[in-house]
């Protein structure tokens, strides 16, 4: 059992993404900057950090920086 | 056409009778717009010449498109067996069976004769079985493993990285993944071995642009084709998007001057492009059958709500558009992986509401067309758990038939936590893939978990859920060797096993070859030999008629125990032997009961190097652990071996773990008395007859009379010195009987125990007496092992040969006990001097005694005239002219034995 607690990520990725491709990602806030999209938002594991990156790598998305930015303010239960 | 691509999509789920359970595809499809990339088909061709290439790259690459393109040029010089990994492959035995499939219809082998449609057995003996495949192949044969990614299964993944170690020299690899497969290729690396086609090799050139383009028929710039390469970067789906909406697009270079200037990711931007330029009713269609993994048109029709489907499918593929057929009739379909994200993604961002209903209309069209695992997918992605847990567990008993338990645990993980507490039936899925890992103890505590369920399922289901409990039951009473509980649980399942086999259909058919064996081996196992006999007869024949040659060749193999003969049962154990050997199985753990019996009668028969061979055959198949009744008769075997040829430390050894392994079976092993009482003996040998009372003590019987216990009483005093207390011990020799369907062991061994003890006293008129009655009771059957475990040399000597009506066994067993190299069986010159008459050869056996032909003529109720013609036939077929060289001759072909020479694995 995975207890560590959830963190902060913010995943940036190439390219401006439509409502369809955001549609894959509910649980993280966006934000486009430049010709980027940033996601943010808690990741309760690792699972779920791969589970993220499965999900970009299967858009065919290009991942440009990963970044863990801190504990998670709202702890997932 | 000599190259096939076999693209075994979703194997897992394809069962018999369903129209996709055979995918092949003949190669890439007749798209238009395609582009021939020489080059890197060049670049192919060189890499691999290495051991193993790796195309590793995103997805939309171009992986696929270029190996089946590579692939369609195979050669007989070159053949290519192309296996597409469906997704989430999660069974190892699966995907080696697609393997093994693709790499046969190469047709690279040409004597791989029968083949077992599904057979049960693990991903470790499929991998063997691919390997020795891949060894008889001629000829260069690569195989292609495309979408590694989705092979999830960790024991698949490790023995992949094993054949890389074991890849015969004229076998090469292709692995193609999105991400580099988890293999260890360092050492091939050192060794120059390894090729690699990375995301930067399949990149489209700017001219290959070019090309594509106007392969396409699209009139556009060169400066737009340049804008175009810069912004896809020459990203293969990007491109083939492009083209898609390109093609009939009014003014392409506008199209990409938007794409260009644009922001926006680009595989997102192009694939809602080409949607958005399809037909209204297209892109409906797409975006309701995306729900399914493969589509056939019928299937896409019921989904998309109308009819004409297959023609819009057929028409996409024809377009280039992320489309693909699965089979060369064009009946099946999948999409392009990206596609079908992305449009997964927009239903359920446009359609939410219909989803879970488009997933239950899938699920019962597939569970409607025998695909129980990818309707039970679907249930559960709309949600239906009760629905899901109930197919399930309908459909179990033959889920396990087809081994598809890796399936099973991988649908288990698709329930919410805490189903299996609110959907009791799960209990049996759970027991099923415990059972086969081996987890007895869990499989026992969900089967009684589900046994509670059984009586409130109603009535009209409640028979199949009994049937698959009552089929893992067996299947665990017989593994934790509850040989009461196996028949117990054939008598609750009386009502299939009382039916005649002629309205016997599907399921029930199965479950009583299925009951019939379990019944079958108990019954053997536990001494009821005649029933064993009878169900196993009925369970192989069962078996050969609704197609299941495992559990024929799992029949056959329990049927070489000596109810008849000694050589009746040899020839039936070489039989399932052959059986197994023509379905593939005969490296299979179901061989060993029929590889230990066949090793044991050569023993017995005194065939020690034969026995030998076949004992080492047994042991490399069987699973000791998961089968500990069939490792009891292997252990008993190597014991024999080692007291035939007085090791008495090593026979000690191998009869303690042969007791051991009794142990972990809760039901009385037939071989159990013999393991105790010959372990005893040795014991006493060994000059410890306290351990050796002990052993006897173990299985002593306040009720009964045992054999075996006077037996090994005798052996004991005798070893103490005591010849007194082992003759008062025997008793009456003449009450020995070894058990209904036993070979007259226990008589030997009892006369040779008696001939020993008069020997002891000094009694040379009842030793002798003794000797000759032991050799009368071996005779039929060449019981000769008895002789050289007790060491009998002595008393033999006793027994002049001219006062024996046994001449010949007695000279083989002399040389056995002396240790004379035994006579090789010159194949060749036997076959040169032509086959001796039954009556002839019966002649002959007297040759060896001191009978004149007027006794021998008396002894056979035959004329002195016909044994003359018979002797004067023998001598000329021989080669010889006088009756001592005739016996000599006879006795280095091996004529004299009653059984014939012994038999030899292969």
């Amino acid at each position: 059992m995975d207890t560590t607690p959830s963190y902060q990520y913010t995943i940036r990725i190439r390219g401006r993404l439509g409502a369809t491709a955001l549609s894959a990602f509910p649980t993280m806030g966006s934000e486009v900057r430049g010709g980027e999209t940033l996601l943010n938002g808690s990741l309760v594991d690792r699972s779920a950090v791969y589970g993220l990156l499965a999900q970009i790598e299967a858009l065919g998305l290009e991942i440009l920086e990963l970044r863990q930015i801190g504990p998670s303010t709202g702890r997932e239960p | 056409m000599l190259v096939k691509c076999a693209s075994m999509t979703n194997v897992a789920t394809t069962l018999p009778g369903a129209p996709h359970s055979r995918p092949v595809s003949t190669g890439v499809s007749p798209a238009a717009g395609l582009v021939r990339r020489d080059d890197l088909m060049a670049a192919l061709d060189r890499a691999t010449l290495k051991k193993v290439t790796v195309v590793s790259a995103p997805p939309g690459s171009g992986k696929t498109s270029l190996l089946r393109a590579w692939s369609a040029r195979a050669s007989k010089d070159r053949r290519v067996a192309f296996v597409s990994v469906p997704r989430d492959q999660q069974d190892a035995r699966q995907f080696w069976l697609a393997v093994l499939e693709a790499i046969r219809q190469t047709g690279a082998i040409t004597d791989s004769g029968m083949r077992a449609a599904e057979p049960v057995f693990d991903g470790d003996t499929m991998f063997d079985t691919v390997v020795s495949e891949l060894a008889k192949a001629t000829g260069i044969v690569v195989l292609v493993i495309d979408d590694l990614h989705e092979l999830s299964s960790a024991e698949a993944l490790a023995q992949l990285d094993h054949l890389l170690g074991v890849l015969p020299k004229s076998a090469h690899l292709v692995l193609s993944s999105r991400r580099d497969p988890p293999i260890r290729l360092h050492h091939l690396r050192l060794a120059d071995e390894v090729a690699e086609l990375r995301a930067g090799d399949l990149r489209f050139t700017a001219s290959e642009t070019r090309e594509l383009l106007s392969a396409a028929e699209i009139s556009i710039s060169d400066s737009g084709a340049a804008a175009l390469y810069e912004r896809t970067e020459g990203w293969a789906a990007g491109l083939r998007l492009a083209v898609i909406s390109l093609r009939g697009h009014p003014e392409p270079d506008r199209f990409v001057d938007e794409f260009s200037g644009t922001d926006r990711a680009i595989g997102e931007y192009l694939m809602a492009e080409m949607l958005e330029r399809q037909p209204i009713e297209v892109q409906s269609m797409l975006l309701r059958t995306s729900v399914a993994d493969r589509l056939n048109g019928e299937l896409a029709d019921l989904l998309a709500g109308r009819p004409g489907c297959d023609q819009m499918l057929l028409a996409l593929e024809d377009a280039n558009a992320f489309v693909v057929s699965l089979d060369a009739q064009r009946v099946w379909f999948r999409y392009h992986q990206l596609l079908v994200d992305f449009l997964r993604l927009e239903l359920r961002r446009t359609l939410a509401e219909e989803v879970p209903d488009l997933h239950r209309k899938a699920a019962a069209w597939l569970a409607d067309h025998g695909d129980v695992v990818e309707a039970t997918r679907q249930m559960l992605a709309a949600g239906d758990w009760p629905d899901a847990a109930r197919l399930l567990a309908d459909h179990l008993f033959s889920l396990t038939l087809d081994g598809q338990e890796g399936s099973i645990a991988a649908l288990l993980r698709l329930f919410p936590a805490g189903a299996s507490a609110e959907h009791p039936e799960l209990a049996l899925a759970h027991a099923a893939t415990q059972l086969v890992q081996g987890r007895l103890e869990d499989a026992s505590a969900q089967l009684a978990v589900a046994e509670l369920h059984l009586g409130s399922a109603p009535p009209g289901r409640r028979r199949r859920l009994e049937i698959a409990h009552a089929s893992m039951r067996l299947a665990l009473a017989r593994r934790s060797g509850h040989f009461a509980e196996v028949v117990e649980q054939v008598n609750l399942l009386g009502a299939s096993t009382a039916d005649g086999p002629s309205d016997l259909s599907g399921i029930d058919a199965e479950l009583r070859t299925v009951a019939l064996m379990n019944l079958g081996i108990v019954e053997t196992w536990s001494g009821q030999f005649a029933d064993g006999e009878r169900h196993l007869t009925e369970g192989a024949t069962l078996a050969q008629a609704i197609g299941r040659p495992y559990l024929e060749v799992a029949c056959r193999a329990y049927q070489a125990f000596p109810s008849v003969s000694l050589a009746t049962a040899r020839e039936r154990g070489l039989h399932a032997l052959a059986l197994a050997e023509r379905y593939g199985f005969s490296d299979r753990p179901v061989v060993a009961p029929a590889l230990g019996a066949v090793a044991s009668i050569e023993t017995w028969m005194g065939e020690f190097e034969a026995g030998e061979r076949w004992l080492r055959r047994g042991w490399e198949v069987v699973q000791a652990d998961i089968d500990p009744a069939a490792a009891v008769l292997l252990h008993l075997v190597t014991g024999m071996l080692h007291a035939g040829r007085r090791e008495h430390h090593l026979a000690v050894e191998a009869f303690t773990a042969a007791v051991q392994a009794q142990s972990l079976l809760t039901g009385a092993h037939i071989l159990g008395r013999v393991v105790a009482e010959w372990l005893a003996a040795t014991q006493a040998r060994l000059g410890l007859p306290d351990e050796a009372r002990a052993t006897l003590d173990a299985i002593s019987s306040e009720h009964e009379r045992i054999d075996a216990i006077d037996l090994g009483r005798a052996a004991i005093s005798l070893a103490e010195g005591d010849p007194a207390a082992a003759l008062a011990a025997l008793g009456d020799v003449q009450d020995m009987m070894p058990p209904l369907g036993f070979p007259a062991y226990a008589l030997v061994e009892a006369h040779v125990l008696a001939g020993l003890a008069y020997v002891a006293v000094g009694d040379q008129n009842a030793a002798a007496a003794a000797a000759e009655a032991a050799l009368a009771a071996a005779e039929p059957d060449r019981l000769i092992f008895p002789f050289a475990m007790y060491n009998a040399g002595e008393l033999l000597d006793l027994l002049p040969r001219h006062q024996t009506a046994h001449g010949a066994l007695l000279a083989d067993v002399v040389d056995l006990l002396r240790g004379a190299p035994v006579p090789r069986v010159d194949r060749e010159r036997l076959q040169q001097l032509g086959e001796l008459s039954r009556s002839e050869l019966r002649v002959l056996r007297f040759l060896p005694t001191n009978l004149t032909r007027p006794e021998i003529a008396r002894s056979i109720d035959v004329s002195v005239n016909t044994v003359n013609t018979h002797i004067r036939s023998i001598y000329s077929k021989l080669g010889v002219t006088d009756r001592s060289s005739a016996v000599r001759q006879a006795r280095e072909l091996r004529l004299l034995a009653i059984g014939r020479a012994p038999s030899s694995p292969k």
